[in-house]
């Protein structure tokens, strides 16, 4: 379905739809004041509207972001939430006003919060999150007549853990051969554009419905993904079809939004004091770089991954300027490392890509022929 | 201002050439280094005894504009990193991983302390934290919210507060104590400064101007080397009455000025020469920058922001954190712009679409189309790379200005 039609049906459950700007949006919050959000990101197609506004060396998330608010003539969405995710993206609002301009309409009334970027142990920096929230609340109650409570916002967090509970699953799932990478991601993927009660039943159906392990033999490697989103299906398939186990992954758009949830808190506030301030690390929370690396060594040692594949969104100089060093320390544990990078063109690719996946796998097929006990699980 | 070189040249010269080396001799005497993000407020490190403050960015601008952008950016690139990367970082980075000796200044004294901020972009954040790994060195993050309206009292609080950790974590690390009196006499001395920085900048509303934005370019080092320092305002007072003085000698940069242009964008380092005499030949004069005359100014505004007697500058340090070129919106970059174009006069722009800094540049299109719709004046967009010849193209650059000096002509002409 094309990401305008699915929001078209988010809106048929009858309440005002608010586009969040990615990567971590408070998704639970606004559930429970009644709305269905989703978050921005995931759109695929031409950006023929939003080239007029952004030069082209901007990442493929945020000008897809524009070209999908931009072409939203008809008013499909009712809000919009942002907050300081990224440099690209904190410019984006008022361009998209501009470019909603262009074509005679008004862009939806805007939300934003400041996430302070400090890390706890350098600054406090909870009263200013909370003073953050008490205005985002207000406002949501002003613009669309809804009332907060702690209630109804403990029922959304519980839905909200469901679901990234059985995410987790799928993920297990995936690791043990019984779903294919690509089935994963695409079906993540577009969980999104459903409301979160719709998201759990398909997860759910989907973790009935996972079969026996789909390769008998032993995969050619075992590899952990990375990047900002999930990759395209055509890159996702060459990954399963040249015989990969996608044992684990630090996408943004999968593992780093799903892997945290706070067990127990007091209230809204204190919830999200826990969820940004223990967030999954992810390059684009700026405190969060020193338990990056760690992160990432212990899920390639506990998955027993010999492989690395970084997904590059082009022009990402967040996952960019972090990768080298990432790249160093991985390849010191005795991890393979592939980069490839994508960007609007990159089904294009394919055929590039093919030839770099399959020569991967022939390495990492080698090297297990050759180094025992396996690298990657503490016995380089 | 010509090529001849002023008094002011000569100041100039020596004040980068002493911060500089003074930096080296006093970490070589056991000094306490801070590497800080060009707007960290460099008056918050003069308040201890013996702490030193040197600015990568700047110490990048320096080594593009020296020629050595691309040999330095060419070891980070061999290290992994990514040729998208803004060259800034590049530079910097390969300049500490064995590019010391192709700098001017042979890099910079081995820091102590990293303080980034991410007003300007979060970025500078990452970089540091190259360095805060390889070095092993503790990274101090300053978050400064991106403003779409005037910077709100709540974000100033959070950055005052941010600001006194800073001077804590300064205290804690290197055994000093902070100084308010010092820090207080750094402020006054800053304020001194951008008061004669502006006064220099002003000289542009004259017609012909008094300036080019190349000199501005040259001219604005000082701010991120020497904050805080009485050497600071004699050599901006000594700018400012030397081109005051040549204005009212009749002495102009571009004497028969007809073209009065405004450069939107960061300096093009590698540039600066050849791109003025370019527009020399065509009787055009770039006479003002955002990238120069927000400094000082709030949200990107070109007029002065005073420290006023009796109020706290560190609340002044903070107030004025979103002045700077990126972390505002815009709406107000388009406010700042309305103001340059009819207080200094302008007859047409240059948009420097910079693939290094996207930050500044992403909203260029619409700066852009709504300046055109206000204005009616010529705009070109041209690419640059502020710090990376390899993406620059001189000759499609002069196409294009040489274009919006024949447009401006014509609107000229058919008026
Ligand atoms: S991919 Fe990177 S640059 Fe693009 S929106 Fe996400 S964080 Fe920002
Ligand atoms: S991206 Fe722009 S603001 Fe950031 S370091 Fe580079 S030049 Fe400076």
């Amino acid at each position: 379905m094309k990401p305008l039609d699915s929001v078209k049906s988010l809106r048929e459950c009858g309440k005002p739809v608010v586009g969040c700007f990615p990567p971590y949006p408070p998704l639970e919050l606004l559930h429970s004041m009644g709305l269905t959000p989703f978050v921005l990101w995931g759109l695929r197609g031409e950006v023929a509207d939003a080239e007029r506004h952004i030069q082209n060396y901007a990442c493929s998330v945020a000008r897809r972001l524009a070209q999908f608010v931009m072409s939203d003539a008809n008013g499909l969405l009712d809000g919009l939430l942002f907050y300081n995710a990224c440099d690209t993206l904190r410019n984006l609002p008022e361009i998209l006003r501009e470019g909603l301009a262009e074509s005679g309409a008004v862009a939806p009334p805007m939300f934003r919060i400041h996430v302070p970027m400090v890390p706890t142990e350098q600054t406090d920096s909870s009263g200013y999150l909370r003073n953050e929230f008490e205005s985002l609340i207000g406002s949501l109650e002003a613009h669309f007549g809804v009332r907060f409570s702690e209630e109804k916002f403990a029922a959304s967090v519980a839905l909200y853990t469901n679901m990234r509970d059985l995410c987790l699953q799928l993920e297990e799932d995936v690791s043990q051969g019984t779903m294919t990478f690509t089935d994963f991601s695409e079906n993540l993927m577009s969980a999104n554009f459903l409301p979160v009660e719709n998201q759990v039943e398909l997860l759910e159906s989907k973790i009935a419905g996972s079969g026996p392990s789909l390769d008998s033999e032993s995969p050619r490697g075992r590899v952990i993904a990375s990047g900002i989103l999930a990759p395209p299906n055509s890159i996702s398939r060459l990954i399963d079809d040249a015989g990969f186990r996608v044992v684990g992954n630090d996408i943004a758009a999968l593992h780093r939004s799903y892997a945290y949830a706070p067990e127990t808190w007091s209230d809204v506030y204190d919830y999200y004091a826990h969820v940004y301030g223990n967030h999954f690390p992810c390059t684009t929370l700026l405190y969060t770089a020193d338990k990056r690396v760690e992160q990432i060594m212990k899920m390639v040692s506990g998955r027993r991954a010999d492989g690395f594949l970084f997904v590059g969104e082009k022009f990402c100089e967040y996952e960019y300027l972090e990768l080298p060093y990432l790249e160093k320390q991985l390849k010191e544990l005795g991890t393979s490392v592939l980069a490839i990078e994508i960007s609007i063109g990159d089904d294009t690719a394919v055929e590039t890509y093919r030839t770099r996946i399959e020569a991967w796998a022939e390495m990492l097929e080698a090297a297990q022929a050759t180094t025992s006990p396996r690298v990657g699980q503490g016995g380089k | 201002m010509g090529h001849e070189k002023t008094n002011s040249g000569e100041s100039l010269t020596r004040l980068i050439v002493q911060s500089y080396m003074e930096a080296f001799n006093l970490w070589k005497e056991g000094a306490f280094v801070v590497w800080g993000a060009i707007v960290v407020p460099a008056e918050i490190f003069r308040g201890f005894d013996n702490v030193v403050y040197c600015c990568p960015e700047s110490h990048a601008a320096m080594c593009a504009a020296k020629g050595a952008g691309p040999d330095l950016s060419q070891i980070a690139e061999a290290l992994g990193y990514s040729l998208d990367l803004c060259s800034y970082p590049r530079i910097d980075i390969g300049c500490v991983s064995g590019g010391r000796k192709l700098s001017p200044t042979s890099g910079l004294p081995k820091p102590n302390l990293l303080v980034s901020d991410n007003n300007n972009c979060s970025l500078l954040v990452k970089w540091f934290d190259v360095h805060h790994r390889n070095m092993n060195v503790p990274h101090f993050i300053i978050d400064v919210p991106f403003c779409y309206e005037p910077q709100a009292e709540k974000d100033l609080d959070y950055i005052l507060t941010q600001f006194n950790d800073l001077i804590s974590t300064v205290e804690r690390l290197s055994g000093q104590t902070f100084d308010i009196n010092k820090f207080y006499d750094a402020s006054m001395q800053t304020a001194r400064a951008l008061f004669e920085w502006k006064r220099f900048l002003e000289c542009a509303k004259h017609r012909p101007s008094g300036l080019t934005v190349f000199d501005s370019f040259v001219q604005m080092a000082p701010l991120f080397t020497s904050r805080g320092r009485t050497e600071l305002v004699e050599h901006y007072k000594l700018l400012a009455d030397e081109t005051e003085e040549r204005v009212n000698n009749g002495v102009f940069p571009v004497p028969n000025e007809k073209y009065r242009l405004l450069w939107d964008n960061i300096a093009p380092w590698h540039r600066l020469h050849k791109m003025d005499m370019h527009l020399r030949e065509l009787d055009a004069n770039i006479v003002a920058a955002p990238y120069t005359s927000c400094i000082g100014g709030l949200e990107g505004s070109f007029e002065l922001f005073e420290l006023a007697l009796g109020k706290d500058p560190l609340w002044y340090m903070a107030r004025t954190q979103n002045m700077s070129v990126c972390p505002y919106g815009l709406d107000l970059r388009f406010d700042a712009m309305s103001w340059a174009i009819e207080q200094i006069g302008i007859d047409g722009i240059i948009f420097a679409s910079n693939r290094s800094c996207k930050v500044f540049s992403v909203m260029q299109m619409d700066l852009q189309k709504r300046i055109s719709e206000k204005y009616k004046i010529p705009t070109v967009m041209i690419e640059i790379d502020h710090a990376d010849p390899r993406k620059f193209s001189d000759e499609s650059a002069n196409m294009r200005l040489d274009a919006l000096v024949e447009n401006i002509a014509s609107v000229r002409s058919s008026v």
